[in-house]
């Protein structure tokens, strides 16, 4: 993909016999590699996302992280705990860039319990250093960020409780507004499951509350978890490394499209004007954030902020529910940060590289074009290679060519 | 679908097919052109069925006059059942396809206890009970005295079937035994009648292999079948055993002193009968007199199937002068009986050949061969004459009687071997009299040579040229195919050694070594770290599964394995075993994961499919040799050795192998599952192991996967296991391993499937 992932040394992979991945149907194609099979699915992805649905923009997501004994194995290095707290740091820093308007909370679970890490709505009160440009990420996720890695120092013991852990996610998510997306997602790395009750009951609870489960596993393909996956509508992927693990994750991060059945509703937003009051300016009143009221640290006293249309409270930082009059602030760059999910990109046009005329140059890398197909923007009609293909619709969620266009006389 | 197999019209009910399913078709279409006998292997999970009987229908529908019937035969009630209900969805594709309604009749039967609707037979609990209280209603002289005295009870379904069911055939359709059951009560008929009536000119009959197999069932059942019929014996691996079984006959004291009884109960029962009606055994001296004439022309004509416990020489003869009148043959059988209980008080273990022993009864007792090979068919016409309504009780005379006539009967083929005691409790004295049959191909000598084609098909049968060996019969077609793969969802590996390098076997010398169980253990608890939800283990005996549990538990080695699995464990019990598989399927359908530790050979290992998540992987601890210190066996052995010339070692390790892939098969069912299967012992690593393989999972073992270690295994399977994890579609199968029918008719898909046929 993009860059090719910091890959493990040799000597310290596993077993591996490399001379097995290069044994590609030589009798025809009765052999058809796995990797083939996810290269098309890849595409798959790309092409999938090009419908005009309706997404769940709202986003309330638990994520729970299995922390029981099998966590401590070292096929993903260092073990499987630190790599995978590592690229929930990732997740959460992307995930709120992404998702300015959705909260996330974190479960772990182990010895048969199962314990919050952080909660659901502390990202909305964040306690931060503001940062007072639009171009910083607004939605802090800081707190999460170092509850996580705290977290790398825990010990892993016993075995996980899958429906520990989803009902304690249930008890906060069930209050959420139907409107809302309401989602969990599980790493789960062990294979066995501890439950105080059946199941399969808590699975209806979570299909009748539309709560959609996804599993992320680390080892194999547990039943369990298909069923739960399937049922509630979400999706269940197995690693295979951890660059994997990482694109894994990170399909986590685009809204999911919302169920035909769910609530709509009108949101009231405001959208508070930044004021910087200069300290020699004498109308200026030195006001307290309304998000810095119930935490101990940070500096209160301001002078400048953003400052409720409402109500007047202020604050240094966006997006927030407003804590006096309850309107959710935002401001509109985070609207727009979200606008390519639901306007998304054309996808290209795959066709043999036979058919092309002219130079063989791949327009955003300027590569020969070496592989079978070509992609083409259907707008602009320049040619891509695969994998400035996928870079484009997966990062750039814009064509360079018709951008070009538009600028360029 | 519509295929074109070598000019014959083939109706396919799905929209798909897999690429040796049309090879199989094949195969298929040629044996039946060929008028012969053919053994198949195609993997589980790979349609074979479907492609039977879309072939067979198909055949039969355009050569009407060449192929007049199929009998399919199957293991087990709910596989019969599967059968019927394939053929349901054939006939409904027929129906949409043609638009016409066709006449074919297809039905299946079991036994009474499966088929009864008689309230207060059917509430009977064994199939023995069901039979005998049914015999009781229905037996013709019962129903002859229910006209003179009509408060004798009678079976009225059975009445009812009699007076009009006859008449009328059964309409054409599918019949499950529920459909039978359920037309039976509509009109009052009897359903089990109905059946065995209709197999006459059923299109397709559907039932266990016992009902052709078994002399005394079928000469009941299947004998007027037609000639032109195309018999399938499904799941055959095991065929040569449930031949010998059927053919074989254990006697011990108990058996001696119920038939003793039953002779006792004859002797009164004619006396009585003397008393009051003496011409009714006038006339059956009579009938005896001449002989068994009836039976003869009947077999000269073709009619009949012939029945290896009544050979064609009795068949010239009279019944011999000294057992006519019926109080002289129960005195004939009173002292064969005496006879027996002397031989059982032996002392030590001998074993003798059928001849031998002829002349040790001769010498003794003065009882000539001839009078004794009347004996089954005596005692059958005294119970007609007698009016005995319950046969049931007289299962130990008929035993007694049938060993009579087989052990006067076969010079070759049969072996006596008489134990005092049983091998494993030396001290306790159970003396058992084994008369054995060696030699499968009596049993099945009169189908090969009666029907005109035979198909012998399984998952597991290789190698396949040892099969027409030992039933002594000569195919027109042998084939192995191999099952075409999208991804490669099985994964074979042969671990040989532990982490220490210590060899990994379960022969008899290392069977007791620490190390080597210290090693299964880890192997064991390593597997149940990385391999999801159900996991099967096999051992070669119950004996040697208790010994190593033991050692594991002493170790400390279950405790370890228990925090990642739970372990449930097959007995001899079946009540137990089927409550420890329920449990098992019920941990893994939770997510707790299971492992059930089972022995080859068991209920478990032969019967029970553990489809995906139910077995994700399956251990074979060792090689599942058959216990050889057996003198049956040994005798059995030397016949092969003699009169097939087929090496002690050899049958040995035949049969070893195909229950070992018949435990590992368990886990693939289909192209979506995926399985590991593990062998656990360095043995198999051998070329001549190895080579007895299915084609199928032979293919995969390469030479990376030959020797390794627990260590290397672990990171086979898991790097497998994540591979299979990925999500697998359809599409994926499409064009490779699953076919429309436009890709089935390219030229470069039917030259691949020419390869997937192995001949032999």
């Amino acid at each position: 993909m993009d860059e090719e992932p910091e890959r493990a040394k040799r000597w310290e992979g596993g077993y591996e016999r490399t001379w097995e991945v290069l044994k590609e149907d030589e009798s025809g194609s009765l052999k058809a590699t796995v990797e083939e099979i996810l290269y098309q699915s890849k595409r798959k992805r790309v092409i999938e996302s090009h419908g005009q649905v309706r997404l769940g923009m709202m986003r309330h997501l638990y994520v729970v992280i299995d922390c029981s004994r099998s966590m401590e194995d070292q096929d993903l290095k260092p073990n499987r705990l630190t790599s995978t707290l590592k690229l929930m740091e990732a997740f959460v820093d992307e995930y709120f860039d992404q998702n300015p308007i959705s909260q996330v909370g974190i479960i772990t679970t182990k010895n048969k319990r199962a314990e919050k890490l952080t909660d659901l709505a502390v990202q909305m009160y964040c306690v931060c250093v503001c940062l007072c440009c639009f171009t910083a990420s607004p939605g802090n996720p800081k707190k999460h960020i170092t509850a996580l890695m705290k977290a790398v120092d825990t010990v892993c013991v016993g075995e996980p409780s899958l429906y520990n852990s989803l009902n304690l996610a249930i008890q906060t998510l069930k209050h959420m507004p139907g409107h809302t997306s309401r989602e969990i997602l599980i790493i789960l790395s062990s294979l066995t499951t501890c439950d105080p009750a059946n199941i399969y009951e808590l699975i209806k609870t979570l299909k009748s509350l539309k709560v959609r489960v996804s599993v992320i596993g680390l080892s194999a393909e547990v039943r369990v978890c298909t069923v739960l996956t399937r049922e509630t509508g979400g999706s269940y992927h197995v690693i295979l490394d951890e660059s994997h693990f990482k694109e894994l994750l990170m399909l986590h991060i685009k809204p999911p499209p919302a169920s035909s059945s769910s609530e709509c509703s009108l949101i009231r937003m405001g959208f508070p004007q930044h004021t910087i009051a200069s300290v020699t300016d004498q109308d200026a009143k030195p006001s307290f954030s309304m998000s810095h009221l119930d935490s101990s640290s940070g500096p209160g006293l301001s002078l400048g902020g953003y400052f409720c249309p409402q109500c007047h409270a202020t604050y240094t930082e966006l997006p927030v529910e407003c804590k006096v009059c309850g309107l959710t602030l935002v401001s509109a760059p985070h609207l727009a940060r979200s606008f390519h999910h639901l306007f998304p990109l054309q996808a290209f046009i795959e066709s043999p590289v036979e058919n092309l005329q002219g130079d063989r140059f791949c327009q955003a890398c300027q590569a020969e074009l070496k592989d079978k197909s070509v992609f083409s923007c259907p707008s602009c009609h320049s040619v891509f290679c695969v994998e400035c293909d996928l870079f484009i619709h997966e990062s750039l969620h814009c064509c360079p060519c018709c951008i070009y266009r538009q600028t360029a006389p | 679908m519509k295929l074109n197999i070598e000019g014959l019209l083939v109706y396919f009910p799905y929209d798909y097919i897999y690429p040796e399913q049309y090879s199989y078709m094949l195969e298929l279409k040629r044996t039946l052109d060929a008028k012969g006998h053919g053994v198949l292997e195609m993997p589980s999970g790979t349609g074979k069925t479907i492609s039977l009987l879309s072939l067979i229908v198909a055949y039969q529908r355009a050569f009407p006059l060449e192929v007049t019937k199929l009998i399919y035969c199957s293991r087990t009630v709910p596989e019969i059942e599967k059968v019927v209900e394939e053929l349901r969805k054939l006939m409904e594709f027929y129906t949409k396809e043609t638009g016409e309604s066709n006449n074919f009749l297809a039905l299946a039967l079991s036994s009474r206890k499966n088929l009864c609707i008689h309230p207060e037979v059917s509430s009977l609990r064994f199939g023995k009970e069901v039979d005998g209280k049914c015999h009781s209603l229905t037996a013709s002289y019962i129903r002859a005295q229910h006209h003179s005295n009509p408060n004798l009870p009678v079976c009225r379904f059975y009445e009812e079937f009699d007076s009009v069911g006859r008449q009328v055939p059964l309409p054409a359709g599918i019949y499950n035994l529920d459909d039978l059951k359920a037309f039976g009560r509509r009109k009052g008929w009897c359903p089990y009648y109905l059946a065995r009536y209709s197999i006459l000119h059923a299109n397709i009959v559907v039932y266990s292999y016992h009902y052709l197999l078994d002399p005394k069932i079928a000469d009941l059942v299947s004998k007027e079948l037609a000639k032109k019929s195309v018999v399938v014996f499904d799941e055959a691996h095991n065929i040569d055993n449930v031949c010998i079984d059927s053919m074989s006959v254990n006697i011990t004291r108990r058996t001696l002193d119920r038939c003793q009884n039953n002779v006792d109960t004859l002797q009164n029962t004619i006396h009585k009968i003397k008393e009051t009606d003496a011409a009714k055994l006038r006339e059956e001296y009579r009938r005896l007199v001449e002989g068994l004439k009836e039976a003869n022309v009947a077999r000269e004509t073709d009619i009949y199937l012939a029945n290896p416990v009544l050979p064609d020489e009795i068949l010239q003869e009279a019944v011999p002068g000294s057992i006519r009148t019926a109080e002289h043959f129960v005195g004939f059988m009173r002292r064969f009986l005496e006879y027996l209980k002397s031989r059982l008080r032996v002392q030590h273990v001998v074993q003798e050949s059928a001849p031998q022993f002829l002349k040790d009864i001769f010498d003794k007792v003065c009882i000539d061969r001839k009078p004794l090979r009347f004996c089954a068919e005596r005692l059958q016409s005294l119970l007609r004459t007698l009016e005995i309504a319950d046969i049931a009780d007289f299962s130990a005379v008929t035993l007694i009687s049938n060993f009579a006539t087989l052990v006067s009967t076969y010079s070759q083929g049969f072996t006596i071997i008489i134990e005092p005691f049983e091998d494993r409790t030396p001290t306790i004295a159970n003396p058992v009299l084994h008369f054995s049959c060696m030699d499968p191909s009596i049993a099945i000598k009169p189908v090969f040579q009666r029907f005109q084609s035979v198909v012998i098909t399984s998952g597991t049968l290789s190698p396949l040229d040892i099969y027409p060996r030992i039933l002594d019969f000569r195919p027109v077609t042998m084939a192995s195919f191999t099952m075409t793969l999208a991804r490669t969802c099985l994964c074979p590996l042969i671990v040989g050694r532990g982490n220490d390098q210590v060899a990994l076997s379960s022969k008899f010398e290392t069977r007791e070594d620490f190390a080597v169980i210290r090693n299964y253990g880890n192997l064991l608890l390593e597997m149940s770290a990385i391999v999801p939800d159900g996991i099967v283990a096999f051992f070669t005996s119950y004996v040697y599964m208790e010994n190593i549990v033991a050692s594991w538990y002493e170790q400390g080695i279950l405790e370890n394995i228990q925090r990642n699995k739970l372990i449930f464990i097959e007995t001899q019990d079946a009540a137990e075993t089927s409550m420890a598989l329920e449990k098992y399927q019920e941990a893994c359908e939770n997510g707790r994961g299971a492992i059930l530790l089972s022995v080859a050979r068991g209920k478990v290992s032969e019967g029970i499919d553990f489809v995906h998540h139910y077995g994700r992987a399956v251990l074979m601890f060792g090689v599942p040799y058959v216990y050889t210190q057996s003198r049956i066996l040994k005798a059995r052995l030397e016949y092969l050795r003699d009169q097939f010339q087929i090496r002690e070692n050899d049958f040995l390790t035949f049969d070893a192998m195909r229950h070992a892939a018949q435990c590992v098969g368990r886990a693939i069912r289909g192209k979506t599952d995926y399985g590991l299967m593990i062998f656990a012992d360095k043995r198999y690593a051998r070329a001549d192991k190895r080579g007895k393989l299915p084609r199928w999972i032979q293919e995969h073992i390469n030479d990376g996967s030959l020797n390794l270690t627990v260590d290397e295994a672990v990171q086979l399977s898991k790097h497998f296991l994540r591979q299979m994890a990925q999500p697998f579609r359809q599409e994926d199968q499409l064009g490779l391993s699953l076919l429309t029918l436009e890709q089935l008719e390219s030229e470069e898909m039917l030259q691949k499937i020419t390869q997937i046929a192995h001949q032999t």
